[in-house]
């Protein structure tokens, strides 16, 4: 009952309940008083009128004429429906259907409800007392008792409702609840199943559009999202762990070489040189390494800027065109957008222009040309180009290109160490944008787009 | 140049102080925040390298903080193992002026503390800068050779600027990178020395006469011998 209470689809149920019950009595009760009071004022005039033409038959007939004629009328009426007395200044009834003046009615002409002693009843009626000349007293009635069983049936039927009510209302909130809690424990179930580290389980969806579906659609994403990119980190850790072996092995060797072979000054001092190089390399593939996690959490997309990205693509262009001259290769900028702003990180986004711009010049061959060019591919989108005429890459590639520590062939034994596109991928991300590939036959087009407006 | 080290690490410490001994450098150490912050504000240091993570209750950014809240404006070098660039921000709004990851070559903490130990003796009124025959103009944009002028590219001519700045100190690749093109990442290749060795074409027509010497595992300097 318990567990009951606390969940929400009873809480929701049992809230319409109550709305429901406080609108119908909020609904009944002017109705039930306008009624009662319509009722109330339809009698009064009736009875009034009926004082007025009693009073007509006083002033022509003279007290004993109305005696009579009220005399006459009781004999023919229901005792108890309508109350007639006629009394004279004493209070003494003269002719009528009540023994007694009632003790409620005080001596004044008006109209009151009141109970009086009918037939040994105390029973609720409308009088209107009227003084006739001479002092006479005409009192003319009705029993309201034949109102009461009406208005019962009518807090009857507002009670029945509100039972209906309460029922259907307590019945809906348990299948409602039945029905909710058992896709939400399915959910829970999955979950927790995930959480064990199943990490290919799903929640199951159905081909409607309701909000629980589109909750477990979402979710359904989220842990694809996440298993990719455990998958991910398993890769990426085996590719590290892969790359660092090899600078770490060759300073293992040279290092034991060293301690066991004690060769002369002059040569052990170039093997520890070299040993140094060899740290630095790992300590490279570090910074690398910890520089793109620094960018896939997102946590600089706090710091982004407007960024003039022609600006920055004319930047790198300039630092690399020496570079160029000495491979005998053509590198130039190019303004396809004129004045390209964007809203982003200046130094990922230059580093990332400048990862493409090396790449583009590691593979292009003596004599060809790299050529950097600013697009504006939509209204709000900014695009960043880096074409050669290297030998491109196939689609395989392409796919491969910016997995970490990925190397295409061209690109052994020079350096670098195979983390440059992934992290220009990141930057793309980042920004909420790709980085995409085309094979120009020859050469390859490398473009990070993104939306200029973040 | 008289140095303050504050570090807890003691390989670190002699490493840095041994290299710093050998460089004509004098160099005091701490290894704890209190100790440092005593030294810091009693004795005068022309530059102070500081460690951001020591033992006790202060660490390096609060030390840096609070020098330079009592007015000691003595340059300070940030070294440090936390090498994002939110940071090293950190690190330089504290009020630190340089900022070192470990691990760190030698040659690179040399040639920053050179710089910073440089810039609170210069003052920045200077208008011509000069290396033997070799005059720059900063007002005018033009750099002669004797009696040669010397026709630079603007980023050449900033380039050469840094470097005459700095003559006869080392200065590294990285502070090539900062400073010239604004660029604080690592480009992975060698362009620098590409530019260097334009540069050098241009302002050394006569290589027996070389002014700018490439300095092994550390990077470059401009000097009149």
């Amino acid at each position: 009952m318990a567990l009951f209470m606390r969940s929400s689809a009873t809480t929701l149920a049992t809230g319409y309940v109550l709305l429901g019950i406080l609108a119908l009595v909020l609904f009944a009760l002017p109705l039930g008083y306008a009624w009662r009071a319509a009722d109330n004022d339809v009698r009064l005039q009736i009875l009034g009128e009926d004082s007025q033409r009693l009073a007509e038959v006083f002033n022509r007939k003279g007290p004993a004429g109305l005696a009579d004629f009220i005399n006459e009328r009781v004999g023919l009426q229901i005792a108890g429906e309508r109350i007639l007395l006629l009394t004279d200044a004493a209070l003494r009834p003269l002719a009528g259907n009540v023994p007694a003046w009632p003790a409620g009615v005080p001596a004044k002409a008006g109209s009151y409800t009141t109970p009086i002693d009918l037939d040994h009843h105390p029973t609720m009626v409308t009088l209107v007392r009227t003084e006739l000349p001479g002092g006479y007293n005409l009192l003319v009635g009705r029993d309201v008792a034949r109102l009461v069983p009406v208005m019962t049936r009518f807090w009857y039927g507002l009670a029945a409702a509100i039972g209906v009510l309460l029922v259907s209302g307590v019945l809906g909130g348990i299948l409602i609840r039945r029905a909710l809690l058992s896709r939400v424990h399915s959910i829970g179930q999955t979950v927790t199943a995930i959480m064990h580290g199943e990490l290919s389980h799903r929640l199951p969806t159905g081909t409607g559009s309701d909000e629980l579906n589109t909750l477990s659609v979402t979710i359904n994403r989220m842990l694809e999202q996440i298993e990719q990119l455990v998958h991910g980190v398993a890769n990426v850790s085996n590719a590290i762990a892969h790359d660092l072996r090899t600078p770490l092995t060759e300073l293992r060797s040279r290092l034991e070489e060293l301690s066991l072979t004690r060769p002369p000054p002059a040569e052990a001092f170039a093997e520890v040189e070299a040993a140094v190089a060899d740290v630095d390399r790992v300590i490279s593939i570090f910074n690398a390494l910890l520089r793109m996690a620094e960018i896939d959490t997102g946590m600089r997309r706090s710091g982004f800027v407007d960024v003039n990205l022609g600006e920055l693509c004319a930047h790198a262009v300039e630092f690399y065109v020496p570079a160029a001259e000495v491979k005998d290769i053509t590198l130039s900028y190019k303004d396809e957008a004129g004045s390209l702003h964007a809203l982003g990180d200046q130094l990922l986004l230059a580093q990332a222009v400048n990862n493409l711009i090396d790449n583009a010049l590691k593979y292009t061959p003596a004599g060809g040309r790299v050529t950097v060019t600013t697009v504006r591919p939509g209204a709000d989108a900014a695009a960043m180009v880096v074409t050669d005429s290297g030998p491109g890459m196939t689609t395989a590639q392409q796919e491969r290109a910016t997995e970490r520590f990925f190397r295409g062939d061209a690109s052994r034994g020079t350096p670098g160490v195979g983390l440059g596109l992934s992290l220009v991928q990141a930057v793309a991300r980042l920004h909420g944008g790709t980085l995409e590939f085309a094979d120009l036959h020859p050469g390859l087009a490398a473009t990070i787009s993104f939306p200029s407006k973040a | 140049m008289k140095m303050l080290l504050v570090e807890d690490n003691e390989r670190v410490t002699r490493f840095v102080t041994k290299g710093l001994q050998e460089a004509g450098h004098t160099a005091d150490h701490a290894d704890n925040g209190r100790d440092g912050l005593f030294l810091a504000a009693s004795e005068r240091y022309d530059v102070i390298i500081m460690d951001r993570m020591l033992p006790g209750n202060i660490d390096g950014l609060s030390l840096i903080s609070a020098l330079r809240q009592s007015g000691n404006q003595t340059p300070i070098l940030v070294l440090s193992a936390l090498a994002d660039v939110d940071e090293r921000i950190k690190g330089l709004r504290a009020g630190g002026d340089d900022y070192l990851t470990k691990p760190f070559a030698f040659g690179e903490l040399l040639a920053r503390l050179d710089a910073l130990g440089r810039r609170t003796r210069q003052d920045g009124t200077i208008t011509t800068l000069e290396v033997a025959d070799l005059k720059m103009d900063l007002l005018s944009r033009k750099v002669l050779r004797g009696a040669r002028q010397i026709l630079l590219q603007p980023r050449e001519f900033k380039l050469l600027e840094y470097l005459m700045r700095h003559a006869g100190q080392v200065v590294t690749r990285t502070m090539l990178l900062e400073n010239v093109w604004d660029y604080h990442f690592d480009p992975q290749t060698n362009v620098v020395d590409v530019h260097i060795s334009k540069l050098r074409q241009k302002i050394e027509p006569e290589p027996e006469r070389s002014l700018l010497r490439t300095v092994r595992n550390a990077g470059y300097m401009l000097s009149a011998e």
